[in-house]
């Protein structure tokens, strides 16, 4: 019986350690430990032991079945270490492969620039509004302090529909229509296209302007100023400095050439600034109280405040973007650049 | 407005050098388009004088010189056998550069040695305007005066600074050279000199016995003045008169005609000399033109004229065309005698009108465009008249006849000290303010907290209530003293933005998640792109532009989609083959053409990839962009011509059409040379916005489980698998239907037939359902489908 036991022992270790997968080690498990395996059998023989030698050799079968299943788990454990090893092997990719597809879309550099510029203005409590973009001659020209015939008017080439309707020159017209339906406090920012017919490579017949108009009691050309260093400093770094020269715009008075220090060489000038270490960037002005008095708007207490700025001229200067074109062309290597 | 530096320094003294002076004259408003040194084009060219002239021993037309170039004498060798010896000539010298583009070095002519060259007029790049015989040809032989070794630039003229300003439309005043003085003075804090404007009226004659003015449109013409010159002299006009016309880029004529453009230039009053054997019957009137009344004026062509336009006239017809220009006829000639000097003023609106229809431009409207102030006429004329004078041409005729209509001048304009603070911002000293409104003749007092001014007559189109005279305190005291605030003391407002401009930001945002590209294109076209994009565009319900810059850029698109194909055709053949690409732009829709009041403008939104490859996957991308909006989407055959006629769906949103979508037909592919498929949808994303879902709730999980059922039903090719949905999906316990499958065997089902495969989910959300629940259900609807469409049970 011990021999037995003996050589039952040496065959099952090494039929474990032949083993190579966990189907292999199941197969082994059944035929020794298994319900008919062969252990088991020895166990179930037991009564034709002996009764003086059961003991002991009951024993030695425990301890044999014992030491088996312990084989046999540290050789399952193994094996399926070996086997995750290979499956994980197999299931290796190369990280470096480059997608075949595309990543995320791209918004047009305009849209970028006006989203900036709206997320800087609306925590100030700027409202957010769109024109019309066919316009008519009254809120474009005549609301604005600019009559008919007036020579402002060439400071404007207008793209006409007919006598009275026309493309809108600039984003101006929306400062009339709000102010005829609405009383200050007004603070309101108004993006949108604007048309006028000139065509190079700096002018472009169809362009982007952004207006903001503020109407309220105790506001000021300094309120201006900071309000546009604000602008400037989020959409550019906060070191960029504002400079007023003097202008002329009919709707505003004081009127003023907004400049920006240039953004690319930090004032010490360079090709962008053509040496000037300033960009003209925009026109702004307090409101001529003619404008708010057009409107309805009582001028002896409230002052007003408005800007308009070139949507691509800033994209061009931000992006580095030479050529005003380049903006309608819309080929997709100028497209996909301009990843958020 | 041109000014040469030179000018301005007859009223001003200019003690700073050009970069400040721009500087300063952009510091207070003036803005300078261009700096021109007139001597720029020219380097190392000299004023010689001949020492001796000797024939060139190889060569029979050239000489040899000797040169005197102030302390040294070098050797010239000339073809102009003219120079001669004590003759002093501009000699270019080695490494030097002539107007004309010539590099000028030393080096052996024939074997002699020439240091340089001498120079003519056009190597100098000056006319007889400028200098005496420099339109002749050959060596130009200067002035005895001229200093020998002195750099040619200052004998000729050319060492000036030519400052181009850009003039804003509210400075009338500042397009003449004077009251450019005027400003460089404030610019520089130094006094103007006055202008010259003495004459003496020698002439025996009486102006008003020359001839009687009778202005009959005082709104059009609000100041008339005219005073005679007798016993004319025609002549050349002196050198320091061409010569700075010809700076500001006007080329001398005569002295007559010449000191009317000298005026113009120098006090920006436009005159008019009239022949007086031109008048007849000793009569001028300012009137309308009678309604087809023809004039033909300098330029030689004839105008036919409106009741609009504004005329001077003797008793029989037109003479001139008001402030636009003179008529033919009455020009000065050689012969002139006897001059009539109009000095007027016209209303701007007036003439701008005029001029523009006509499309006729002179020197004279651009002015009168811009608007001559009340002040201007009459100095112009003194001037006109104090340079006849000086000049000698004439004799001034005795008194003046002056019509006008506007009443004297007492622009008073009172406001409080405080507006000053309360617009800027900042304060400004009273003495301050004094100072500066003063500098400009602004009449200035303070007295308590009232600050009253009397502005100067030649700022009377500009300057009407106290921001105008503000905006004169701060640009002069300087912007830079300006402090940035954020309106601390205004009242919070909340801002944002509206409803649909969120609604199209997010659907940006969308599309760029889905690997779309965003463009933006000119919202207009022409008749090209639309027939390209569109067999037989009809362009009848666009919107045209009067004025447009080109013939493709004409109307106001009706649909995103023209331009979209454009692009992709640009892409295209760039080599950019793979293409997603959106635009959110806005179409223009007339309810009534031409417009009597202002079109719809609709937000709509072009997608069109060259990557999907199939109807269906663009088709789950436009439906994936619209699903975040709204669930009751049907799609069901479209009929738009530009689309594959088998390969394009409508979307409808309820009854409503929201977009159309599909392959684009193969005759337009063909029409852009499009190298790949091309999907485009078209989408009404206002509409959508309007009909989305704006509010959510939570549905709980069923309870109760579901049953599906397969069916594989065969039918006709062209029954939709909309319609065998539908059918399932009107089943009260239906949840949902899904097609799986889209089997086509002619063998097996038949030619022009196809299987369809469905799985359609049954649920009671009371209770668990049973088969024998729903059997009754299905039969019927099997049932339909077999009378409706021919459907099998497969």
């Amino acid at each position: 019986m011990q021999e037995k036991i003996t050589a039952l022992r040496t065959q099952c270790i090494a039929e474990i350690r032949q083993c190579a997968s966990t189907a292999q080690l199941q197969d082994v498990k059944v035929r020794y430990l298994g319900k008919s395996g062969q252990i088991t059998a020895l166990l179930k023989g037991m009564k034709d032991v002996a009764p003086e030698d059961r003991p002991k050799i009951g024993s030695m079968v425990n301890t044999l079945r014992n030491e088996l299943e312990e084989l046999l788990e540290k050789k399952t454990v193994e094996i399926s270490e070996q086997e995750m090893k290979r499956k994980l092997q197999s299931e290796r990719v190369d990280v470096s492969l480059k997608s075949l597809d595309e990543p995320l879309g791209t918004l047009h550099p305009i849209t970028l620039v006006t989203q900036q510029i709206e997320e800087i203005l609306v925590p100030l409590g700027f409202k957010v509004l769109e024109g019309p973009e066919i316009e008519t001659d009254y809120y474009s020209f005549q609301a604005l302090n600019i009559p008919a015939d007036h020579p402002a008017r060439d400071m404007q080439d207008t793209f006409y529909i007919t006598d009275s309707i026309l493309l809108r020159p600039h984003t101006s017209p929306m400062q009339a229509r709000y102010m005829e339906k609405h009383q200050p406090p007004i603070k309101i920012v108004c993006p949108g296209k604007v048309f006028r017919s000139d065509s190079d490579a700096s002018h472009s017949p169809v362009f982007n302007q952004i207006e903001g108009l503020v109407v309220d009691k105790h506001l000021t050309l300094c309120d201006l100023k900071g309000t546009l260093e604000y602008v400037a400093q989020n959409l550019f770094n906060k070191d960029t400095k504002v400079r007023f020269r003097p202008s002329y715009f009919p709707f505003t008075e004081p009127s003023v050439e907004v400049d920006l220090s240039c953004s690319n060489c930090g004032g010490k000038g360079c090709s962008l600034c053509k040496g000037t270490g300033w960009i003209e960037v925009l026109g702004a002005g307090m409101v001529n109280p003619f404008v708010l008095e057009n409107c309805g708007i009582d001028s002896s207490k409230y002052n007003g405040y408005a800007f308009g700025m070139g949507i691509e001229r800033i994209a061009m200067i931000k992006y580095g973007i030479p050529d005003i074109r380049l903006f309608y062309e819309n080929d997709q290597r100028f497209l996909k650049q301009f990843k958020k | 407005m041109k000014a040469p530096i030179s000018w301005l320094k007859q009223y001003v003294d200019i003690d700073v050098d050009i970069d400040t002076l721009c500087r300063k004259m952009v510091d207070i408003g003036f803005e300078i388009e261009e700096v021109d040194y007139l001597g720029d084009k020219i380097s190392n060219i000299v004023v010689g004088q001949v020492v001796s002239v000797e024939q060139h021993p190889n060569a029979d037309r050239l000489n040899c010189c000797k040169v005197d170039i102030g302390g040294e004498v070098i050797p010239i060798v000339t073809n102009d056998r003219h120079v001669k010896e004590g003759d002093k000539v501009p000699v270019a010298l080695d490494d030097s550069h002539t107007a004309n583009g010539m590099h000028i070095k030393k080096g052996k002519m024939r074997g002699e040695e020439s240091f340089g060259m001498f120079c003519g007029g056009e190597e100098l790049g000056i006319t007889a305007d400028m200098y005496p015989d420099a339109d002749k040809e050959g060596v130009l032989v200067l002035q005895p005066s001229a200093k020998v070794g002195a750099d040619i630039r200052t004998e000729v003229g050319l060492d000036d600074y030519v400052l181009d300003f850009n003039i804003t439309s509210n400075r009338q005043d500042c397009n003449s050279i004077y009251g450019l003085a005027r400003e460089v003075a404030v610019a520089l804090g130094k006094q103007c000199r006055p202008l010259e404007t003495d004459f003496d009226a020698t002439s025996n004659t009486e102006t008003d016995s020359l001839v009687q003015v009778d202005v009959r449109n005082t709104d059009l013409c609000q100041g008339y003045l005219m005073q005679g010159v007798t016993d004319v002299r025609i002549a050349p006009s002196p050198l320091w008169m061409t010569s700075r016309l010809a700076k500001v880029g006007l080329r001398g004529i005569n002295n007559l005609v010449d000191i009317t453009n000298y005026v113009l230039i120098e006090v920006g009053q436009p005159m008019h000399a009239f022949d007086y054997r031109e008048i007849k019957d000793k009569k001028i009137v300012v009137r309308c033109a009678n309604e087809g009344e023809k004039l033909v004026v300098l330029d030689g062509k004839e105008y036919t004229l409106r009741s609009g336009d504004l005329v001077i006239a003797d008793n029989c017809r037109a003479v001139g065309l008001a402030g636009v220009m003179g008529g033919l006829d009455s020009g000065i000639k050689e012969s002139t005698s006897t001059v009539l000097f109009e000095s007027a003023r016209f209303a701007r609106e007036n003439i701008r009108r005029t001029s523009r229809r006509l499309g006729l431009r002179s020197d004279s409207s651009a002015r009168f465009e811009k608007g001559v102030d009340g002040y201007s006429p009459e100095v112009g004329l003194n001037r006109a008249l104090h340079l006849i004078c000086q000049l000698g041409c004439g004799k001034v005729t005795r008194g003046r006849i002056e019509k006008r209509s506007e009443t004297k001048w007492n622009k008073r304009i009172t406001f409080n000290k405080s507006r000053i603070r309360q617009l800027l911002g900042i304060s400004v000293s009273d003495d301050k303010v004094k100072s500066i409104l003063t500098s400009l003749g602004i009449q200035c007092e303070i007295e308590g907290k009232t600050v009253t001014c009397v502005a100067p007559r030649w700022r009377e189109y500009d300057l009407h209530r106290d921001c105008d005279i503000i905006e004169e305190i701060i640009r002069v005291y300087g912007y830079d003293n300006i402090v940035g605030t954020l309106m601390e003391k205004t009242t919070i407002t909340t801002g944002g933005k509206p409803e649909h401009v969120k609604f199209i930001d997010k659907a940006k945002t969308v599309l760029a998640g889905m690997k779309y590209n965003e463009c933006i294109f000119y919202p207009f076209a022409g008749k090209n792109l639309y027939s390209k994009s569109q067999k037989d565009y009809d362009t009848s319900s666009n919107i045209a532009l009067i004025n447009p810059i080109a013939e493709d850029l004409t109307y106001m698109n009706r649909q995103l989609y023209h331009n979209m194909l454009q692009c992709i055709s640009l892409n295209h053949s760039r080599k950019n083959y793979l293409l997603r690409l959106f635009e959110s732009g806005k179409v223009y829709l007339a309810d009534q053409l031409p417009l009597t009041q202002l079109p719809t403008e609709e937000n709509r939104i072009c997608m069109a990839s060259t990557y999907a490859g199939s109807f269906d996957r663009f088709k789950q991308e436009v439906l994936a962009l619209l699903y975040s909006y709204a669930e009751d989407l049907t799609l069901k055959p479209s009929c738009e011509s530009w689309l594959h006629p088998g390969v394009s769906a409508d979307v409808f949103m309820g009854e409503e059409k929201v977009a159309v979508l599909g392959k684009v037909h193969p005759e337009v592919a063909e029409n852009f040379s499009f190298v790949k498929d091309v999907y485009i949808a078209e989408i009404r994303i206002d509409a959508v916005a309007s009909k989305a879902n704006k509010t959510f709730r939570y549905l709980p999980f069923a309870k109760f489980p579901s049953i599906d059922r397969d069916f594989a039903l065969v039918m006709k090719e062209e029954v939709a698998a909309q319609d065998v949905v539908d059918c399932f999906t009107k089943l009260p316990l239906c949840e949902n239907v899904k097609v799986f499958d889209v089997y086509r065997n002619a063998q097996q089902l038949g030619e022009g037939n196809k299987s369809i495969a469905v799985t359609v989910t049954f649920r009671d959300r009371n209770k668990t359902l049973e088969d024998k629940n729903i059997e009754k259900q299905v039969s019927s609807c099997l049932k339909e489908l077999q009378e409706k469409y021919g459907a099998t049970l497969r």
